[in-house]
């Protein structure tokens, strides 16, 4: 075929580099439409493309790669690739239609029409919430007849095995723990389709809840609540679990009663299972996180410590300790930033418990308390101490102490510099022979090279009497036997400039002693014939 | 599910690019590991276990990888490291906690480990697959429908290229052109990831495939 003129016929001449544009190139180029329309007739072209993208076996082979995973859909991976980096604070975001319909998969029909459904012998009630582990429902007990609340593991999670034996873990650790101020674990059950876990029920609200309608609580509150708390923790750490995801949330207040329960050890694990305590895996809300959970180390149940004093704080001043808009500059605050007080931003807070918050809030473990008992002591101390109230003069002169400290520090060290500047500058003037001064005005006559570390007292009146000093002249007489011949004249002038000079700039205490001068003259003197003699003895 | 093991590694990581190199192995390497786990005979749950440890193991070591000419580009190191490992951990798959070991680590990222040739080439090949899973959902996210069926209608599903233009209603010519347009993207896709750390054996992988690729086709993906 020959190439008419301005005609669209595509050429005949097989190009690679045409092929190239086609393989790699942008389709709505001309090149490239140009290159298609002759690859559409072109089958020796046809084959030079193929072979151009991939050779036969790299064909066979990548085509029998996919076909391995030929059901086609990459959901796994496209979930995984699209992560939001700050998902961390946005795990109970959970869709309610989506919800619903994962119950209505779970649950058997129910025996009452009001129920949402049956899981073994637990009649659904509803829904109390969901988080990152799975959701949690309201349910009754048919067999015992009293109400609970079962956590059922999150659908993703259900089907992974290592999920499902730690949900086991976490649920053998929990119900080890009886105490008081911890809810109780009555049944779980792992060998379903779905695992589940059933919870003593209670009826009242969450301090996370407490707090965000009422603010920051009363001191009274927040010394009882933390002691009832820590007596929780110290319960579950002397049986080796750890909570790990203590946060105001999993901290429930029991209607009528008030009494604190922590719930949800929903990431606790047994110190001794080996395999999860190196983890260094972040879970949790970040607000009240430890440093060590933030930063990814091992962690032990000091990391309840820290996040125990964050729930103090948040109690008392109505805010996590450490805030920031991204969970990730949260954490970074967390791991290097300082708390501000919580004195400061509730002046109702007595100081003792501000300063067990400080030290709950260590960023290192082991300047926290030993044990949450501790804890729960000293919180229980200043409850007492609460009751009968100390005279406040002192509490405010301390913190009016504290507030000023930088103040009063500043005043300190800038008398102290002042102190040190004045006694320099007298220093330096007394030293400062009037002969360098002279070197000096007399751009580098070797005048004070010989007459050594002579000393003259800026205070004396030099002049006053308007005679040369008995000091005056000797220098004098020194740096003119120095001078050579030829600027004595000038020597002269300059000498008797640097006189007047040293009147005017007198310091108002002009009265020194005459004794004072006279010790201080011969001193020099003394120094000034030592120097003498060692010169005489080197020549 | 993206690894838990990501966050620790936020802070550790200040380099952005870094970061989403410790995505994609982990996007990779998770199924990757379980296939290999399960195709060892282990049970789901302790494939699961498996998988873990690897994750943790690697991202522990993380905090050895210095930016420098020893080391080579994160990425690189990340792959090169977590080979070691895995080839380690699947050979000798008695010693349940080799993830624990900081001695373990050190022996992976100076090399000494030498894993024999048979679990190497194995791994190369499940490695080529997971990568080739993954760079298709890149390419198929960055190209037109139509496009991307031409290339698995013709290729993965070998159905006649006539057959498939007609399907689709295109001519032959851009069945052609869009089957070889992802095919070349796919290969551009894979290579970035499979130069660096199977670069020592650059086709001995891609030759055994052709040896053993029926037996391994059939692993289910997690």
């Amino acid at each position: 075929m020959k190439l008419s003129k301005g005609s669209p016929q595509p050429p005949t001449r097989c190009d690679q580099v045409q092929l190239a544009t086609l393989l790699e190139g942008d389709d709505s180029q001309l090149e490239f439409q140009k290159a298609a329309l002759h690859v559409e007739r072109c089958e020796h072209c046809q084959q030079q493309l193929t072979e151009l993208a991939g050779q036969h076996h790299e064909w066979e082979q990548i085509s029998d790669f996919l076909r391995s995973y030929s059901d086609g859909n990459f959901v796994a991976s496209e979930q995984s690739t699209s992560a939001d980096v700050n998902h961390s604070g946005s795990n109970d975001a959970i869709d309610h239609s989506q919800l619903r319909a994962h119950l209505d998969s779970l649950l058997e029909t129910p025996r009452h029409p009001e129920m949402l459904g049956r899981l073994g012998r637990y009649e659904i009630e509803g829904v109390i919430g969901s988080g990152g582990m799975g959701i949690v429902l309201r349910g009754f007990d048919t067999e015992l007849h009293r109400p609970v609340a079962i956590k059922i593991l999150a659908q993703h999670l259900a089907y992974s095995g290592a999920a499902r034996q730690r949900f086991a873990r976490e649920s053998r650790a929990a119900a080890a723990v009886v105490h008081e101020h911890v809810v109780a674990i009555h049944d779980v059950d792992t060998d379903g389709k779905t695992p589940y876990l059933v919870m003593q029920y209670i009826a009242g609200e969450s301090l996370q809840a407490r707090v965000d309608r009422d603010g920051p609580l009363t001191p009274r509150e927040v010394l009882r609540i933390g002691a009832q708390t820590a007596a929780g923790l110290h319960a579950a750490h002397s049986q080796g679990v750890i909570h790990r995801d203590i946060k105001p949330a999993n901290i429930l207040l029991e209607r009528g009663v008030e009494r604190v329960l922590v719930t949800d050890f929903g990431l606790a694990r047994t110190v001794d299972d080996a395999s999860l305590t190196h983890t260094g895996v972040i879970a949790g809300t970040p607000h009240y996180m430890s440093p060590e959970q933030a930063l990814g180390q091992t962690s032990d149940f000091r990391t309840d410590l820290f996040s125990l004093g964050s729930v103090l704080y948040y109690m008392a001043s109505g805010h996590a300790p450490f805030r920031a808009e991204k969970a990730m500059a949260v954490l970074n605050r967390i791991c290097h930033e300082p708390h501000r007080p919580v004195w400061e931003v509730n002046s109702e807070i007595p100081d003792d418990l501000s300063d067990v918050i400080d030290r709950l809030l260590s960023k290192k473990a082991s300047r926290r308390f030993s044990s949450a008992d501790e804890v729960h002591q000293q919180l229980n101390r200043i409850l007492a101490s609460l009751q009968q109230p100390r005279s406040l003069n002192f509490r405010k002169s301390r913190r009016w102490f504290r507030s000023h400290a930088t103040t009063l520090w500043t005043t300190l060290a800038g008398s102290l510099l002042f102190l040190a500047l004045t006694m320099s500058l007298t220093t330096y003037l007394r030293v400062v022979s009037p002969a360098s001064r002279l070197e000096a005005a007399s751009d580098g006559a070797p005048a004070a090279s010989l007459t050594g570390p002579s000393t003259q007292s800026p205070s004396m009146p030099l002049n006053s009497t308007n005679s040369p000093t008995h000091e005056e002249r000797t220098y004098s007489i020194e740096t003119w036997q120095l001078a050579t011949r030829d600027d004595r004249q000038a020597w002269q002038a300059k000498l008797e400039e640097l006189s007047r000079q040293l009147d005017t700039q007198q310091l108002p205490d002009g009265h020194r002693s005459e004794s004072q001068f006279e010790s201080a003259w011969e001193r020099e003197l003394g120094l000034i014939n030592q120097r003498l003699e060692t010169l005489q003895n080197s020549l | 599910m993206v690894p838990d093991t990501r966050e620790s590694l936020i802070l550790r990581l200040p380099d952005k690019e870094d970061l989403a190199a410790w995505d994609e192995f982990a996007t990779i390497y998770q199924p990757l590991v379980y296939r290999l786990a399960r195709g060892k005979g282990l049970q789901d749950a302790d494939a699961q276990e498996v998988v873990q440890e690897v994750l943790l193991a690697v991202s522990r070591a993380v905090d050895r990888w210095k930016p420098g000419a020893e080391y080579g580009r994160f990425r690189d190191w990340l792959f090169r490291i977590s080979r070691n490992l895995v080839i380690n951990q699947l050979t000798r798959h008695k010693q349940h906690h080799v993830a624990s070991g900081d001695s373990v680590v050190a022996e992976l990222i100076s090399g000494q480990c030498a894993p024999n040739d048979e679990d190497s080439r194995w791994f190369d090949l499940e490695m080529q697959r997971e990568v080739f899973h993954y760079s298709a959902a890149r390419v198929k996210k960055k190209v037109t429908d139509s496009t991307w069926q031409a290339f698995w209608l013709s290729s993965v599903e070998r159905q006649p290229i006539p057959v498939v233009a007609s399907t689709l209603n295109m001519s032959t010519g851009s069945i052609y052109i869009a089957r070889s347009r992802v095919m070349a993207a796919l290969r551009r896709e894979a290579q970035r990831m499979l130069s660096d750390e199977t670069s020592n054996q650059p086709s001995s992988a891609m030759q055994t495939s052709q040896l053993r690729p029926a037996n391994l086709a059939g692993k289910k993906q997690p």
